[in-house]
């Protein structure tokens, strides 16, 4: 029962973590009609850039964290304005500039910081223990920092006007545009929001699991899955779709070992497809 | 609109023309290194031209690695544990295990819209993989399939490197001509798709059917570039057929130009020479991957094939040579 309740909560905050990932994918794809393949990167250079602030600089935790997001939504925002603005309804274009950019950031990442994974650790280690069943501190944090941020994006992307804007966008880019809401605004904004959240979860994740320059494609790898099955431009989907992965892995990986998982969590993806091809909370795909 | 079909034919053809004397390069090359990198190079073409199947339907496959696993695993079983070494056979096998494996894949998958059809090829890889893993006693696991004996025909053993390079060259016709003959067969259907799919269907073309074609023999001609690679390896391993090589493919087809054949041809071949040029600064390959995959992307739409038409054109327009990529790229924020 206890390790029932653990696997629980790895699975709960593996599954924050992912819709962390897989939120600002989504939100990208469905407001511009772009596959980021920059988004694993993100999460990549978060890591590697609070790893230097924290561990190299001596900057405190939460705020080389808090740079190495504004410094990566910042890097964000300008590749958005130089590389994607202008291709922005050709989607075989975007993907393509997109994954020529992730394979010279990695480039880059590897020449700054090695190939070899870098000894990046938690500042609070040990673990919350009551009785048979325990928590480390580290996932707790992580757990609580990303469900605040995916609080945020959802009044973010719900309550203000900057995300009614967004949503009108993603709606009806024409009618949008004819209200009076400018793309030249609102894309690298949305491109910002994007990236830093990866550059959060990279740079609060890492240092728990582990830091080396090709865990972008992992994580990319996991918003595919997390997209197909939610819906792709569907935020909500995502959430409900990333706890789903998240809690299939933790307890696959417990109560069946090794890759059984990956097995389990691609039947359920097939599965789906089979029967509702455009996601959970998604509908008609759009015809980007 | 007829001189362009012509002309596209043409272009096709030399692309086919350009591999015919690579045939020499067996028995005129002694060099190892030269012999390897005609190799990777062919290996690279047959795989972008699986790619460019695809394209010709604006349908970006990245189940490339997969289909190539399916197509190199089922020639190494076939000869390891079935100690059938014909090389007709193997070919086939090669070809068609795959074309078969695709059908109840491809119902599945075309059902899907362009951008969920790009993820699920992708994941599509991952679950080979896995499955690769997960059933050693099929396919060695992670071991992979050692000691994969040489083909043999009509007496001949191809077992010396000039002759295992000869069967990679030949694999490369045979996909090539599957490629020219599936392109130009469906030629209107597939353009009649990649320039307007709904319209296509309005006007009645079974959209599905011509999708699930290319589908098939995309996936047949990628078997082929795994049996090749597998042949001259002698063995098959997971980790020929990484999902992340399939990026290298597009990147071929992409850089040389989708509009002809002879642009996977042009690409595979200047990109897979490049990345050995730098390989002594191995991790530079990437990043020069990258750069040159943006910069055609965002300079010659058309690809380097593309662009050099356009250039040589004796008409100002060039006629309908870029694709439809770069009106569409012009045309800001919709």
């Amino acid at each position: 029962m206890n390790g029932l309740i653990s696997t629980g909560l790895i699975g709960l905050s593996l599954g924050a973590q992912y819709a962390m990932i897989a939120i600002g994918f989504t939100l990208i794809f469905g407001i511009m009609g772009v596959i980021n393949f920059m988004h694993g990167g993100a999460y990549v250079l978060g890591g590697y850039l609070a790893f230097t602030l924290y561990h190299s600089l001596g900057v405190p935790f939460a705020v080389a964290i808090a740079l190495a997001v504004i410094a990566v939504a910042a890097f964000g925002y300008v590749l958005e304005v130089l590389l994607v603005d202008k291709y922005v309804n050709d989607h075989l274009a975007t993907m393509l500039i997109t994954l020529g950019a992730n394979l010279i950031l990695i480039t880059g990442v590897i020449v700054v910081w090695g190939a070899e994974p870098v000894d990046y650790r938690f500042p609070i280690p040990g673990s919350f223990r009551a009785g048979g069943f325990y928590f480390p501190y580290s996932s707790a944090i992580v757990l609580a920092v990303c469900a605040t941020s995916i609080a945020g994006m959802y009044y973010l992307i719900f309550r203000t006007r900057y995300g009614i804007a967004l949503r009108a966008m993603a709606d009806n880019r024409m009618v949008a545009t004819a209200q009076g809401i400018r793309p030249s605004r609102m894309f690298p904004l949305a491109f910002a929001l994007a990236m830093g959240l990866a550059a959060l979860t990279g740079a609060m994740v890492t240092p728990i699991l582990a830091l080396e320059p090709n865990l972008g494609e992992s994580q990319l790898l996991k918003a595919f899955i997390v997209v197909i099955l939610g819906g792709l431009g569907s935020v909500g989907g995502a959430t409900i779709a990333a706890f789903i992965v998240g809690m299939v892995e933790a307890y696959s990986s417990v109560y069946l070992g090794g890759s059984k998982g990956s097995l389990v969590l691609f039947g359920i993806v097939l599965l789906l497809l089979l029967v509702r091809p455009s996601g959970l909370m998604g509908t008609e795909a759009r015809k980007a | 609109m007829v001189a362009q079909r012509v002309r596209d034919f043409r272009l096709d053809l030399a692309g086919l023309a350009v591999l015919v004397p690579l045939l020499l390069v067996p028995f005129l090359v002694r060099s190892p290194l030269y012999l390897s990198l005609t190799h990777q190079t062919v290996v690279g073409i047959i795989a972008a031209m699986g790619v460019y199947i695809m394209l010709r339907m604006n349908l970006l496959p990245f189940t490339v690695p997969a289909f190539m696993a399916i197509g190199g695993y089922a020639a190494a079983m076939l000869s390891v544990w079935g100690g059938m070494t014909n090389l007709l056979v193997l070919m086939t096998a090669s070809f068609v295990i795959p074309m078969l494996v695709a059908v109840p894949l491809g119902i599945l998958v075309l059902r899907l819209k362009g951008t969920y059809f790009i993820f699920f090829t992708f994941i599509l890889n991952e679950i080979l993989q896995v499955a690769i893993f997960e059933t050693p006693s099929l396919t060695g696991g992670s071991d992979g399939i050692a000691g994969v004996p040489p083909a043999t025909l009509l007496g001949i053993e191809f077992g010396t490197p000039s002759l295992l390079l000869l069967v990679t060259i030949i694999s490369g016709l045979v996909a090539g001509l599957v490629t020219l003959v599936v392109t130009h067969v469906y030629r209107a259907e597939f353009a009649s798709i990649e320039e307007n799919e709904t319209l296509a269907e309005s006007l009645g073309l079974a959209v599905w059917w011509y999708r699930s074609i290319g589908f098939v023999f995309s996936a047949g001609v990628s078997g082929l570039a795994g049996f090749a690679m597998v042949h001259m390896l002698t063995a098959a391993h997971p980790s020929s057929f990484a999902s992340f090589s399939a990026i290298n493919y597009v990147a071929y087809a992409f850089v040389g130009g989708r509009g002809t054949l002879l642009g996977p041809i042009v690409g595979a071949a200047v990109l897979v020479i490049l990345s050995n040029l730098f390989s002594s600064q191995g991790l530079y390959s990437a990043a020069l991957f990258g750069l040159l995959l943006m910069v055609v992307v965002m300079a010659a739409p058309g690809g380097l094939v593309g662009e050099i038409r356009r250039l040589v054109s004796w008409r100002p327009t060039g006629g309908r040579l870029q694709p439809l990529t770069q009106e569409r790229a012009r045309g800001k924020h919709g």
